[in-house]
């Protein structure tokens, strides 16, 4: 025991040395000697990981702001690759060495972890979790037991962002109906203009589209019951419908859409070659910073006719939160600070530090757009169906929807086949109603 | 005319060859800006910014120093141990050596995911995970198999009389295979190195799951971990990556020289 | 012949020589070895190892979906590969060898400019090729327009006929300096009298490759194709690049460790690494298996030559 707070001790100082040979620039102060200051007892350093290699300075300071508040812990943040983060998560809630508190996938992704007895139980430790939404909830929740293993970090919406200049430039105005949609598209393919900015070489953004575009016409919500209740598979006539629009739209994407990489869409908008894109919430800070003179706007797609909803509706999902591990040697001082990223100052530093949706009641965005896009997703909310309940398995649906959205691009299935795809796919695992 | 056509064939490959280089060169002296308006521009007005930063935000010095210590330290131990067993298992009659070979070369075709979990739960267990000595270890451990083929295949190669001679005149194994052998052998030796070099110099995978201190990071995790995701700062991801690759190509002008005059030296004989 | 060839080292001898490399070797490759198999002959819950089910986890990789179908069609890549490496990667290698071996002035030049792909991290060259051949902004399709040759022009990574392809062709100019380099080396070591004696006798430089320099190569090819079949079959890093971890477009570029990579990392199943453990060691063991045969077959080939 004495050995090892030594350890920490001498692992702290390494790091904080570290951290101070390439601060020049920075400008955060140096973690430890915050801690020495103005704490009466045994200062502690918690060790939290997280999978954003592109947020530590953000990280850095918003833990800053913790450790004033609790000058005898200091927290060591440190990001990881995010495509080998779940292994070295892995390996480090197993071995000796691992993190106190860390970033944990949503949904099926985190159940590994789960299962494997590696994450505490939090709705004791976190009194402030009775206060989330229910359905943010669901993707910190373990399958088996339904208790909450993670405090939700932030939440992804998913719709429609437009170009504005673009859409003054060519009088189009937010489409209203789905025929405005389809008017909108049909201008800007005669004006020269990529209506749609596509890429689905990366089977994962295939589905994304697919829900920005026609959650509402599934049944968003009410198409995810069903399926829970048994009532229907994913060859229901409204969902094969679904993929049917998704393939009539593919007019209006760039030509050979399946060679099209989501970074090359991502350029296509940015450099205002294409006047839409259907993507994340987490595109707008990229957006903005790639392309600051572009004027940015978003709508939600409007149902088309004969669809199971006649309202639009934005997909949304939680997307990671924050876990203790189960070895941990301070378990205490973790449960202040998984305390303190439940609060509302901490969802409000990373609504305005981090550019991310809060999932903690009472935040507020300054951005206008993030405001509207969260209100939007508030008023007519939908799941990211194949993320949010379709990942529990293998292979995960989103896998399945890309191979199939890529096959309906390229010709070789109809809509019909594509979600016979999906659904042979998750039978694997999958029983409609279980 | 055949000649000119077969310089016109070197040189245009040379031309889809060099490519790569130098748009990593080009696109570290744009802007972000310019990388992502149009990724394969040529640069507007050349900046030595993303050099800077490399430099100075990625602790990059400290990177450099470790990849230059582990990779050079786990291709030399490999290379020697690899040269004393490939020695042995060329010149040794016996039926047990084909069997070891055997064993070392099955080492080649473990798929590297597999057994990373294990690596790292052994080294947890010695005290050796997050450390440099450790990630020697085991590059050095990787390394045997690929240097043992190549080495022991380039022995077998080499005629035997040479050493007849050295031992008639009285000279033991370790001295024949020193003074005799290893002269003949440098080419095969540069070229195992080279080939051991580069993969592990760029390599980010076993640092990323064994390393978790900073401090002992080499350069490729560094920069992969430092830059995450495309989002940010490509014009430093590039810059780092040049001055990743220098010392690789220094290094290999140098390991071509040493084949070349290998060669020279063999043929002189 | 063998019985001159090999000068006899003193077992024990030998067996010291081994020592240092057999220790590394075990300790470090061998133990985790020996414990990833075990891996695969248990039941997991995420993390947590439960009971041994012997195996099972390899009876459910060739009996239920996704993996019943995923793996052969992974596998039949890797074969497409490594027949592609050969044919593309290892005879432009010894042919530019050759062609070099024998032009001493420009040889190291040429070495070191075709090796330079090699120097470059492998994700970064994925990360270029998929720019360059992009069919929004990639130059390759813009200079097949420019030379009339629009009809070439293809969506090269969009379409499953051409993606595999183009993953053999980028693995094969990335690694050329491989084979280049390897044989390079191996015609130095040859002895020139026999070639010399050869163009005495009047052949051409056609023969004398085919019926001097060729066979007394062969050990060399055995060892680069070997090598080539093992790096076929474990590739990862380009096309992780080039088609992301699902092999796209539709599974066209899905090879066997991205396969393993899906089944270990992205997916929610609870026995995620008995399974995915259980793909490895059946790459493991094809790999083995078709090395060792090769490499026997090679050696009678070869004794059958000299």
């Amino acid at each position: 025991m004495n050995r090892r707070t030594t350890l920490a001790g001498v692992t702290t100082a390494v790091v904080a040395l570290t951290l101070a040979a390439c601060a020049p620039t920075s400008g955060s102060p140096e973690p430890g000697t915050a801690a020495g200051e103005g704490c009466d007892g045994e200062p502690v350093a918690l060790d939290v990981w997280s999978w954003r290699t592109e947020d530590v300075k953000t990280y850095e300071q918003i833990f800053d702001v913790f450790e004033q508040a609790n000058p005898c812990i200091t927290v060591n943040f440190q990001a990881h690759l995010n495509t080998e983060y779940d292994q070295i998560l892995r390996t480090g809630l197993t071995g000796s060495d691992g993190p106190d508190v860390a970033q944990v996938r949503s949904y099926g992704l985190l159940q590994p972890l789960v299962e494997g007895g590696n994450l505490e139980p939090l709705e004791d430790l976190v009194p402030a979790l009775g206060d989330f939404d229910d359905a943010i909830l669901d993707g910190a929740r373990g399958r088996e037991d339904g208790a909450v293993y993670g405090v939700p970090l932030a939440s992804q919406t998913i719709q429609v962002y437009y170009n504005t200049a673009i859409f003054e430039e060519n009088g189009l105005e937010e489409p209203e109906t789905w025929d405005d949609f389809m008017a909108i598209n049909d201008k800007l393919l005669g004006a020269d203009v990529t209506p749609l900015a596509v890429g689905a070489r990366d089977g994962w953004f295939v589905p994304t589209v697919h829900d920005a575009l026609t959650a509402a016409q599934y049944g968003g919500a009410d198409f995810q019951q069903a399926l829970r209740d048994g009532d229907t598979d994913f060859t229901d006539p409204g969902y094969v419908d679904s993929i049917q629009t998704l393939k009539d739209l593919q007019k209006y994407m760039p030509e050979d859409v399946t060679g099209v990489a989501y970074t090359d869409a991502q350029v296509l908008f940015t450099s205002e070659q294409a006047a839409m894109f259907a993507g994340g919430s987490y595109e707008l800070a990229f957006f903005q910073e790639a392309n600051p003179d572009l004027d940015l706007g978003v709508f939600q797609v409007p149902p088309p006719p004969g669809s199971a909803l006649d309202h639009p509706v934005t997909a949304g999902y939680a997307d990671g939160s924050w876990g203790l591990s189960a070895t941990t040697e301070h378990p205490q001082e973790a449960e202040t600070l998984l305390n303190w990223l439940a609060t509302p100052e901490f969802g409000q530093l990373v609504a305005d530090e981090l550019k991310q949706f809060s999932p903690i009641p009472g935040v507020e965005y300054s951005d206008p757009l993030q405001q509207e896009m969260w209100d939007l997703y508030q008023e007519n909310p939908a799941p990211y169906l194949l993320l949010v309940d379709y990942r529990y398995g293998d292979p995960v649906g989103t896998d399945l929807m890309g191979e199939a959205g890529q096959k309906l691009f390229l010709g070789d299935v109809d809509a019909e086949g594509a979600a016979q795809i999906v659904q042979d796919g998750l039978s694997a695992w999958w029983t409609p109603g279980e | 005319m055949k000649r000119a056509a077969v310089h016109v064939v070197l040189w245009g490959y040379a031309a889809v060859a060099l490519l790569p280089l130098l748009i990593m060169v080009w696109n570290s002296f744009r802007s972000d800006q310019e990388l992502v308006a149009e990724p394969l521009g040529l640069p507007v007005s050349p900046s030595f910014d993303a050099y800077q930063e490399a430099w100075v935000e990625a602790s990059f010095s400290t990177y450099f120093l470790n990849s230059v210590l582990v990779t050079t330290a786990s291709v030399v131990l490999s290379t020697a141990v690899s040269l004393l067993a490939a020695y042995a298992l060329a010149r040794s009659r016996s039926r047990l050596m084909g069997v070891i070979e055997q064993v070392f070369v099955s080492g080649l075709m473990m798929p590297v995911f597999l057994m990373i979990v294990p690596i790292f739960y052994l080294l947890d267990r010695v005290g050796l995970a997050s450390t440099r000595t450790g990630l020697i270890l085991v590059y050095a451990a990787v390394s045997i198999p690929f240097s043992v083929f190549v080495l022991s295949t380039f022995l077998r190669q080499l005629p035997v009389e040479l050493e007849d001679a050295a031992r008639i005149d009285g000279a033991g194994p370790l001295r024949t295979f020193w003074s005799v052998l290893l002269p003949l052998v440098r080419p095969a030796v540069a070229t195992v190195v080279v080939f051991r070099f580069v993969p592990i110099w760029n390599d980010f995978f076993y640092p990323l799951i064994l390393v978790r201190d900073r401090a002992q990071y080499t350069l490729p995790v560094g920069l992969t971990t430092f830059f995450g995701e495309y989002q940010t700062s490509w014009s430093t991801l590039f810059a780092g990556l040049v001055i990743a690759t220098l010392p690789l190509v220094l290094l290999f002008l140098v390991a071509t020289r040493q084949i070349v005059a290998g060669l020279t030296a063999g043929m002189g004989r | 012949m063998s019985g001159r060839r090999t000068a006899a080292l003193p077992t024990p001898v030998a067996l010291l020589f081994l020592l240092p490399a057999a220790a590394l070797f075990g300790i470090f490759v061998l133990y985790p070895m020996a414990t990833a198999l075990t891996y695969s002959l248990f039941s997991w819950r995420g993390t947590a190892q439960e009971a041994f089910v012997g195996l099972d986890n390899f009876v459910a990789l060739f009996t239920t979906e996704p993996y019943r179908s995923q793996l052969p069609r992974a596998f039949a890549h890797n074969a497409l590969l490594f027949a592609g490496a050969m044919v593309v990667q290892n005879s432009v290698g010894l042919l530019l060898a050759y062609v070099l071996h024998r032009r001493e002035r420009v040889r190291r030049l040429f070495q070191v400019l075709y090796t330079m792909p090699y120097l470059v991290s492998p994700l970064v060259v994925g990360y270029l090729w998929s720019l360059l051949l992009s069919p929004l902004f990639g130059p390759v399709n813009a200079a097949l327009r420019a030379l009339g040759l629009g009809s070439v022009a293809q969506p090269w990574l969009g379409d499953p006929d051409t993606a595999l392809w183009v993953v053999v062709l980028v693995t094969a100019w990335q690694w050329v300096g491989f084979p280049l380099l390897i044989y390079g080396a191996a015609l130095g070591s040859l002895d020139p009298t026999m070639e010399e004696a050869a163009m005495l006798d009047g052949a051409t430089s056609r023969q004398r490759f085919w019926h001097v320099t060729l066979p007394m190569l062969l050990p060399v090819i055995g060892t680069v194709s070997v090598l080539t079949f093992i790096f076929s079959m474990e590739a990862f890093p380009i096309p992780y690049a080039l088609g992301g971890s699902n092999g796209s477009p539709a599974g066209a570029t899905d090879v066997m460790s991205l396969l393993f990579y899906r089944t270990a990392f992205n997916s929610g199943a609870s026995n995620a690494i008995g399974i995915s453990s259980a793909v490895a060691i059946v790459l493991f063991v094809v790999i083995v298996g078709v090395s060792v045969l090769f490499t026997r077959w090679f050696r009678k080939v070869e004794r059958g030559l000299t």
